[in-house]
């Protein structure tokens, strides 16, 4: 305002008034714009602050982590916080342990769920709505209340303390990624159906030759999610496992961080590798994620 | 992905549809029936059978792992079952001792103070995150990532990081506030800090997931209503207001909803942060549960904490679930 107005004063004729008036909308875009990214870059920062300041630490000897401010950077590479985790904190185990429980939790998953979306989709049998209803209903089922049932019902199976207990009650397929899937599946036209049966095609054939291969997002989707949740899954796997060996990277560094006394370099860097391979998860994927949250709960 | 935001079946259309569309598609009735059905019992039968390979592993595991579970929950939630001695039968003995003796009515008191402390600003910031980056101006891809990332992020991890940014003596909390002359709180042992701290937490986790969802229902705003208000000369305010904001309502109500839900199933960061204290300052409803289980091995009460949890959640989830189904009918109809 008060520059256009100068600029009004100083050229007083009528064009250049208008100029005057153009360029002070340009320096309001201008201005506006400036303060878009300068909010935007500030909240970012905010955001991105604590992982920052994570992978600072996780490079720093405890001596330097107590001596300055969080916000100093690591003087050098210095490796042995991990070294540290991975040979003498049991880092290396839980690391093995979370890879192989949550591939086994995702195949599973995946997989079990595409055939029950196959079947709630594409075949039609009697009691067929009243069990995908069923289904739906359970997804109002919030975890923490099977809790309790579910630890007995794994107890008097005796799979306490093992792998079995942690990927078991997710492994036959979820009733969300089930109707997720579903979604998908009675969108694949069907005449191409059609065509494979009048080819002599059985029901597998039509799935994993015809709809799998069409459903490719839909069954990405599916496998993040898996992942995902197999990841960062805490209170089941802290429940059913007693022992070190079988420790998540979850269950394993919050035990480490409840026992540590102020060993926040070796906590911190236990984080890190939490946190590193879903990152790497995340930038590979990061436009399939983002454009299938706000798709598969939004349609 | 993570249990503190259940998915629902019960989200609203974000893309419009026209009015016979909607009508011909509820979006809870629309099973296929373009597959021909069963004509004939025997056929019937013979099509049960056909798709028992494809049904069955799913229909095991939601009956073995959630359904029995639910029945079960309800029935140890009347025994008395501790672990050692064989069970009997309790009547409504845990409900009245949950009440009683492990405070449920406080658990319930933490847990509605946290869902305030949370949500409001939760949904105030994702809704503005999401109105700043809609436009797509260049960088609002990386922006939207950036903020999105958190929620990915292990919860476990970054309690265990934010614990240590919490720290009263070495957090950067504290260190940032003494080099402007402020003496920080013991943050998460101060019963009055604890609880905003974790709800702090959880609003850096999930904001911009919630941002998605306002990305998605404003993109679904007809571009014609804001030209239409600009060639009548309303401010971008009155454009928010009047126009983005009224169509946002159902993806507000939905953010809303999945929000409290997942606050009142919040364990992950609480377990590591808090563990239920300073005192039981911070100790929400599944945080008992896990206690009285696990800890104090009280089955039954433990039981009887979950069937109320239930009971809360199912409430929200049903007041969300019949607001939508009368709603997507007559949504977007301007």
């Amino acid at each position: 305002m008060s520059i256009s107005s100068l600029a009004v004063g100083a050229a007083g004729s009528r064009t250049g008034a208008a100029r005057s008036r153009a360029t002070a909308t340009k320096v309001a875009r201008v201005g506006k714009l400036v303060m878009f990214y300068v909010i935007m870059t500030a909240i970012a920062f905010v955001f991105m602050v604590p992982y920052l300041l994570t992978l600072f630490a996780a490079f720093k000897p405890i001596s330097q982590i107590f001596s300055q401010p969080a916000w100093y950077p690591p003087h050098s590479l210095y490796l042995h916080n991990f070294v540290y985790d991975f040979s003498s904190a049991g880092f290396a185990r839980y690391l093995a342990n979370t890879f192989f429980v949550t591939a086994a939790l995702t195949v599973g998953q995946v997989f079990f769920s595409i055939l029950g979306a196959f079947a709630f989709a594409r075949l039609s049998f009697p009691g067929r709505d009243l069990i995908f209803w069923l289904f739906l209903i359970t997804l109002m089922v919030p975890s923490a209340v099977t809790v309790i049932p579910l630890y007995t019902i794994m107890k008097e199976a005796h799979l306490l303390n093992t792998y079995w207990a942690i990927f078991l009650p997710y492994v036959f397929g979820t009733p969300y990624t089930i109707f997720l899937l579903r979604q998908f599946f009675r969108h694949i036209p069907q005449e191409m159906i059609d065509a494979a049966r009048v080819d002599g095609a059985s029901d597998m054939r039509v799935l994993f030759r015809i709809i799998v291969p069409l459903s490719r997002p839909a069954i990405i989707t599916a496998t993040l999610i898996a992942l995902v949740f197999g990841w960062n899954n805490f209170l089941w796997p802290l429940i059913v496992t007693e022992s070190q060996n079988h420790y998540l990277l979850t269950t394993g560094l919050a035990n480490f961080q409840s026992n540590m006394n102020s060993q926040w370099n070796y906590a911190l860097a236990g984080s890190v590798i939490t946190l590193v391979p879903l990152a790497i998860l995340f930038i590979v994927f990061q436009k399939h994620i983002i454009r299938s949250i706000s798709i598969t709960q939004i349609r | 992905m993570p249990a503190a935001t259940p998915a629902s079946p019960a989200v609203p259309t974000a893309r419009s549809r026209t009015g016979s569309e909607r009508a011909a598609a509820s979006q809870y009735g629309d099973l296929d029936h373009r597959a021909p059905g069963p004509t004939s019992r025997s056929s019937g039968l013979r099509s049960f059978v056909h798709a028992l390979p494809f049904l069955t592993p799913s229909l095991f595991g939601v009956v073995v792992f959630l359904l029995i579970p639910v029945v079960l929950v309800v029935v140890i939630s009347f025994l008395n079952w501790n672990e050692i001695n064989p069970a009997t039968w309790a009547g409504f003995t845990n409900y009245i001792n949950i009440f009683r003796f492990d405070q449920a009515a406080h658990s319930l008191g933490i847990t509605a103070y946290y869902v305030l402390l949370n949500i409001p600003l939760q949904t105030v910031v994702a809704l503005s995150m999401a109105v700043a980056l809609h436009r797509g101006r260049r960088g609002s891809g990386l922006y939207r990532v950036l903020f999105v990332a958190p929620y990915l992020s292990t919860p476990v991890a970054m309690a265990v990081i934010w614990y240590w940014v919490f720290d009263p003596q070495l957090g950067a909390v504290n260190t940032a506030l003494a080099h402007i002359g402020i003496h920080g709180p013991d943050w998460l042992s101060s019963s009055q800090w604890a609880l905003p701290v974790v709800a702090l937490v959880n609003i850096w986790q999930y904001v911009g997931y919630n941002m998605l969802f306002f990305l998605a229902g404003l993109q679904a705003v007809p571009k014609e209503l804001y030209e239409a208000a600009d060639l009548d000369g309303a401010n971008k305010f009155q454009q928010f207001f009047r126009i983005s904001f009224p169509l946002l309502n159902s993806t507000l109500l939905f953010v809303l909803v999945t929000g409290v839900i997942g606050s009142f199933q919040v364990f992950d960061t609480l377990y590591v942060l808090t563990q239920g204290g300073p005192g039981n300052s911070t100790e929400v409803l599944n945080l008992q549960i896990y206690q009285l289980a696990f800890t104090d091995f009280k089955m039954g009460e433990a039981a009887a904490m979950s069937v109320l949890l239930l009971g809360v959640i199912l409430i929200f989830s049903i007041g969300q679930f019949m607001f939508f189904r009368n709603r997507t009918t007559y949504e977007y109809s301007v």
